[in-house]
C-alpha cells in the first residue's frame, strides 16, 4: 500500500502492513526515528504526527487508516531550501529560542502537537495553549518552557507571515 | 592531514549507524589524538573503626550526596580531538539525558582550551576509544566531579599546543598567547591555528609533567554564561539517536519473557510450533532466560506470547504486606547522625513531646523512552548501543555474559530519553546480547510500557517518625528523625560494601537534620522488600525532606511562629547555616513572603541541602473541591560556582515539576503480586495544566561547582504541604497529598 510521508510517496509491501501501527512502520520499516514511542496506548503523545494536518497518535493508528492521506513527521517539519540549507518551522525556532527540550524524547510529539494547534489557531491565548498541550507528557518537566515556546512560535509565525495571522 | 598523528586507539571508533552526514561535523575525522592523564579519586576504606563509628563516619562522608567513592579511569585517553580545520571534538564519558551536561562540560573544556565555542562538537565517548567513567552519570555529581579534571585536561592540551607552536615558529613559549583556537605571538606578527600546528607536528606529543596554570574565575569567558545547549539542534529536527533508535544492517528485533508476578522464577518453557510463526528467526530457552529474535518487533512479541512458559510463583504480595514491612520500628536501624544526646533531652522534655509520622509511596520513573539496546555479538568482539547512565556497568555485565575482555567490548552510549535513575545499567542490553549471541546477528531489544511498570524497579516507599523538644520561644533543643525505607543503593551494591556503609546512603539521602540544634539524631533503617526498588531522581531526598520540612512547619505552628522566622532561628551558626539564611531570605523576598494574596490562596516554604547545594522554595496554592492547585513555585538555588545559569534553571524547573507530580498524583501500589499500573491510565503524570508558574533564582558562589539535577526536587512536596496547612489547617503527612 502507498502512503505519503512529508510529501514523498512510500510503498509499504511488508506482509500484514495494513494492520501495523503507523509508528512502527515509520520507525522500523522506514527508519524515520524522529517519531518516538512512549506508551503504545495513545496517552503520552510522544508519537504525535500530522495526518492531513491533524495531530494524531501514530502508536494507535493502523497503516490502513492513513492510506492516501498526507502524513507529516518531525523530519518534515522544517523546509529544505533550494540552496541546501534548512529553514526551521516557527515551532522549532521557538523551541530553540526558549531552550525547551531536556532529554527531548517527548519533544517531537510536543512540537507536532503545537504545530497542528497553531495552524488552526495562529493567535492563541495562554489558556488555549494549556488546553492544547495538556495531553502530552514531558517527564523532564519542560512544561513551563513549552508553554512559553508555543506563544513564541505564534509570534515568530506572525513575523514571518503577517497576512496569514491577521 | 599528517600521518604522524595516527589514531592511537586499538579499535576504530564508529559513527552512529543511522546518522547521515548531513551536518559536516558529523563526519569522523582522524586528526589529533592526545592522551591526558586523569586524576583518580580512590578513597581508602581500610581505616580501623568500631562498626557503629565507621558507619557514622561513612554516613558523614557520603552526606556530600555523591554516593560511594568511585574513580574515573586514570589510563591515558583522548578527551579532545582537534581536526586540521581547527574544529574540536570533545569525547565525553558522561551521559546526556537532558541535564545539559554535554554543554556544561564543553564550556569547562573550551574555557581552558581557548577555542571558539562555535568550533566545538560534543559526542559520547565509547568504551573502546574512551575515556571511561567508572561512576556513571548519577547523583548530581557530573559537573562537580569533572570540573577539576576537565580544566586540567584542557589546559594541558593548550600548553602542549603552545610548546609545539614555539618550536614551529622559533619563538619562546612565554611569547605566545593561546586564544580562539590560535597561538599568536605577543606582537601579533605570527600565528598558527591549532589545526595548523597539529598538521605540521612531527614526532609524538608529550603531556606536561607540571600541573598547568588554570585561569582565575575572574577571567572566565564561557563558564558562567547561559550558552545554548549543544544537543538541541539535532533534537529539534528529530535526528538525535537514542538507544531505541539505533539501527544497523541485518538487524533483528528481540523480546523476552518476564515474570508474570513479583517473585516468580522461571520453571521452564517449550517452543512448540512457535519456531514456524512468521518472522521468527531464533528461539532461545535457557535456565534463566526465554527470548525470541525475529524480523519485526511484532513478530518477536507474538512469538513470546505464544510460547508455553512456566513459572514458579509465590504467594501473591499485597500492599498491606509492604506497609507493615516499611513501618518505622523504634530502636532499629543505623545511626547516621548523632550530636549531643537527643534521646536524653527528648525523654526529659517537660512540655508535651512533639511527634509526627510521615509516609511516601512507591513511585515509577516513567522515563518516556523505555529500556533499549542493540547488541551485535560476534566471535571475538561485541558492540552495544544503549540508553544507559552507566556504560561501564553494562560493559562489566557483558564481560561476565560473553566471557570476553573489556577491550573486546565496545559500549556506544546513545542519548538517553529520560534516566532518573532507571537507566543505571540497562535492562535491555543483556537480553539483546544473549539473543544476538545465539542468532549471530545484531538484535535490538526495546521494552514496552507495560514491562516498565511491571518489571522494572520502583522508588521505594518510606516511613518517618520525627520527635522534637522545643522551648516556648521556638528554639528546638533536640530533634530525632527515624526513617525506614526500601533499598535504594543497597539493591545494586555488593553486600561487602553495605557492610562497610552500614546503611543505605541512597535511602537516607536528605534524612540527616539540616537545622543546628545541639541535640540531633538520625536513624536509618533499610528494608529488603520483595519488590525491586532502587535509584530514583534524588534517591531518598524527596521523601526525607518532605518529612523533615513538614515537621519543622508543624513545630513552627505549635509555637505560633512564622515558618520562615522559625527556620531562620533554628538554622545553625555555621557557614552552611549562613548560606541557608541567604537562600531562604532571597526566596522569601522573591515570593513576597508575608504579602497579601488572592482570597483562598496560601504560601508554604521549605528548604534543603543536597550534595552541599542549598535550595529553598515557596509554593502558593489554592484548594477547590478538595483539589490542590499549585499556582506558583519560587525557587532559589545556590549550587556553588554556576557553569550555565539557564541550565541550572532548566534543571530546577524540571525537578520541581517532577516533584510536584509525586506530590499531587503519583502512587504505585502492589495488588495480587503485581504493580497496579500497566500503563499511564493507572499512573497518570502531571501535565501542563497542573504545572504552576516556576520562577528560579540562581545564586553563583565561590569557586567550586556543586550538584544541580536533584537538589531542587527536595523541598517541593513539603512546600506544597505546608501551604495546604496554612490554607486549610489540615496537615497532610502522606504523599500524594489528599485532602480529607
Amino acid at each position: 500500500m502507498k502512503i505519503t510521508i512529508n510529501g514523498s510517496e512510500k510503498e509499504i509491501s511488508a506482509p500484514g502492513a495494513a494492520t501495523q501501527m503507523l509508528l512502527w512502520v515509520l520507525r522500523d520499516d522506514l527508519g524515520m526515528i524522529g517519531t518516538k514511542f512512549g506508551c503504545g496506548v495513545g496517552i503520552c503523545g510522544s508519537c504525535t504526527v500530522h495526518v492531513d494536518g491533524v495531530a494524531t497518535r501514530a502508536c494507535i493508528t493502523p497503516l490502513a487508516a492513513v492510506e492516501g492521506k498526507q502524513i507529516r513527521t518531525v523530519e518534515g517539519l522544517s523546509d529544505k531550501l533550494n540552496d541546501g540549507t534548512i529553514k526551521l518551522h516557527p515551532v522549532q525556532e521557538a523551541w530553540l529560542q526558549e531552550q525547551v527540550p531536556q532529554c527531548s524524547w517527548c519533544q517531537s510529539g510536543q512540537m507536532m502537537t503545537a504545530a497542528a494547534f497553531l495552524a488552526q489557531n495562529p493567535k492563541p491565548s495562554v489558556d488555549q495553549v494549556v488546553d492544547a498541550m495538556s495531553n502530552n507528557y514531558c517527564r523532564c518537566g519542560c512544561y513551563t518552557r513549552i508553554k512559553r515556546a508555543v506563544t513564541r512560535a505564534a509570534e515568530i509565525a506572525q513575523e514571518q507571515n503577517p497576512e496569514r495571522a491577521a | 592531514m599528517s600521518q604522524n598523528n595516527a589514531p592511537s586507539t586499538p579499535m576504530t571508533p564508529i559513527t552512529p549507524p543511522t546518522k547521515s552526514a548531513r551536518k559536516k561535523w558529523r563526519i569522523t575525522r582522524r586528526g589529533f589524538l592526545i592522551g591526558a592523564g586523569v586524576v583518580g579519586s580512590g578513597v581508602a576504606l581500610g581505616y580501623v573503626f568500631g562498626r557503629p563509628a565507621l558507619h557514622l563516619t561513612m554516613a558523614e562522608m557520603l552526606d556530600g550526596g555523591g554516593g560511594p567513592p568511585s574513580s574515573i579511569s586514570t589510563e591515558p585517553m583522548a578527551w579532545i580531538e582537534v581536526a586540521p580545520d581547527n574544529r574540536a571534538t570533545f569525547h565525553i564519558p558522561k551521559i546526556e539525558m537532558g541535564q545539559g551536561v554535554h554543554t556544561a562540560l564543553a564550556q569547562i573544556l573550551a574555557e581552558e582550551l581557548e577555542i571558539d565555542w562555535a568550533n566545538i562538537n560534543v559526542v559520547h565517548a565509547n568504551t573502546i576509544r574512551g575515556p571511561i567513567d567508572g561512576s556513571g552519570t548519577t547523583g548530581s555529581t557530573t559537573v562537580s566531579s569533572m570540573y577539576p579534571v576537565l580544566r586540567e585536561v584542557a589546559a594541558n592540551m593548550r600548553e602542549m599546543l603552545r610548546a609545539e607552536a614555539a618550536t614551529q615558529l622559533g619563538k619562546p613559549v612565554a611569547d605566545l598567547i593561546a586564544t580562539n583556537g590560535t597561538i599568536t605571538t605577543k606582537d601579533k606578527a605570527a600565528s598558527r591555528t591549532y589545526g595548523e600546528i597539529i598538521v605540521a607536528k612531527r614526532g609524538k606529543w608529550d603531556v606536561p609533567k607540571d600541573k598547568p596554570v588554570l585561569k582565575p574565575v575572574s577571567e572566565f569567558k564561557l563558564i558562567g554564561k547561559s550558552l545554548q545547549r549543544v544537543d538541541l539542534p539535532d533534537k529539534i529536527v528529530g535526528e538525535a539517536i537514542y538507544g531505541y533508535d539505533v539501527r544497523v544492517p541485518n538487524m533483528l528485533y528481540g523480546a523476552f519473557a518476564h515474570p508474570p508476578t513479583i517473585g516468580a522464577t522461571l520453571k521452564g518453557a517449550t517452543a512448540g510450533t512457535v519456531g514456524s510463526m512468521p518472522g521468527v528467526v531464533k528461539i532461545v530457552i535457557e535456565k534463566d532466560f526465554v527470548g525470541v529474535a525475529a524480523e519485526s518487533r511484532q513478530a518477536a512479541r507474538n512469538a513470546i506470547d505464544a510460547l508455553q512458559v512456566e513459572w514458579n510463583e509465590v504467594k501473591p504480595l499485597q500492599q498491606a504486606d509492604i506497609d507493615a514491612m516499611i513501618a518505622v520500628r523504634e530502636g532499629q536501624g543505623t545511626i547516621i547522625q548523632n550530636e549531643g544526646d537527643a534521646q536524653k533531652v527528648l525523654a526529659a522534655q517537660s512540655l508535651p513531646l512533639l511527634q509526627a509520622n510521615y509516609n511516601t509511596p512507591f513511585a515509577a520513573h516513567a522515563h518516556l523512552e523505555p529500556q533499549a539496546a542493540l547488541a551485535d555479538v560476534q566471535a571475538d568482539k561485541a558492540r552495544i548501543w544503549v540508553s544507559t547512565q552507566m556504560p561501564s556497568l553494562v560493559r562489566g555485565e557483558m564481560v561476565t555474559l560473553l566471557g570476553m575482555k573489556e577491550e573486546q567490548i565496545e559500549i556506544n552510549p546513545a542519548y538517553v530519553g529520560g534516566g532518573f535513575g532507571r537507566k543505571v545499567g540497562s535492562d535491555a542490553a543483556m537480553p539483546a546480547a544473549r539473543l544476538s549471541k545465539a542468532v549471530g546477528r545484531p538484535v535490538h531489544v526495546g521494552w514496552v510500557r507495560q514491562e516498565e511498570f511491571q518489571n522494572g524497579y520502583l522508588r521505594p516507599p518510606t516511613a518517618h517518625m520525627l520527635k522534637a523538644a522545643l522551648s516556648a520561644d521556638g528554639q528546638i533543643s533536640a530533634l530525632e528523625h527515624q526513617q525506614s525505607s526500601g533499598e535504594v543503593a543497597a539493591a545494586f551494591l555488593p553486600p561487602v560494601m553495605m557492610a562497610v556503609f552500614g546503611s543505605d546512603f541512597g535511602a537516607w539521602r536528605g534524612a540527616r537534620i539540616h537545622y543546628g540544634m545541639p541535640n540531633r539524631r538520625t536513624v536509618a533503617r533499610v528494608v529488603k522488600l520483595p519488590v525491586k526498588t532502587g535509584w530514583w531522581r534524588g534517591l531518598g531526598l524527596l521523601a526525607n525532606i518532605f518529612a523533615i520540612e513538614s515537621f519543622i512547619d508543624e513545630l513552627a505552628a505549635s509555637v505560633k511562629m512564622d515558618p520562615l522566622a522559625f527556620r531562620l532561628k533554628n538554622l545553625g551558626a555555621t557557614e552552611e547555616g549562613e548560606r541557608f539564611r541567604n537562600v531562604l531570605n532571597t526566596v522569601a523576598d522573591k515570593a513576597g513572603w508575608g504579602s497579601p494574596m488572592p482570597d483562598g490562596h496560601a504560601r508554604g516554604i521549605a528548604c534543603c541541602t543536597d550534595g552541599k547545594t542549598i535550595v529553598a522554595q515557596v509554593a502558593e496554592v489554592s484548594v477547590t473541591n478538595k483539589k490542590i492547585q499549585v499556582h506558583k513555585v519560587h525557587c532559589v538555588i545556590e549550587p556553588g560556582l554556576v557553569i550555565n545559569p539557564d541550565g541550572v534553571k532548566a534543571q530546577s524547573e524540571g525537578a520541581i515539576t517532577m516533584g510536584l507530580s509525586s506530590t499531587l498524583f503519583e502512587e504505585a501500589r502492589i495488588e495480587d503480586g503485581k504493580v497496579n499500573a500497566r500503563n499511564f491510565d493507572a499512573y497518570p503524570l502531571i501535565t501542563m495544566r497542573d504545572t504552576p508558574e516556576i520562577e528560579v533564582t540562581v545564586i553563583s558562589r565561590g569557586e567550586t561547582p556543586l550538584g544541580v539535577g536533584e537538589p531542587p526536587i527536595g523541598p517541593v512536596a513539603a512546600a506544597v504541604a505546608n501551604a495546604v496547612f496554612a490554607l486549610t489547617g489540615q496537615r497532610l503527612r502522606s504523599l500524594p497529598l489528599k485532602l480529607a
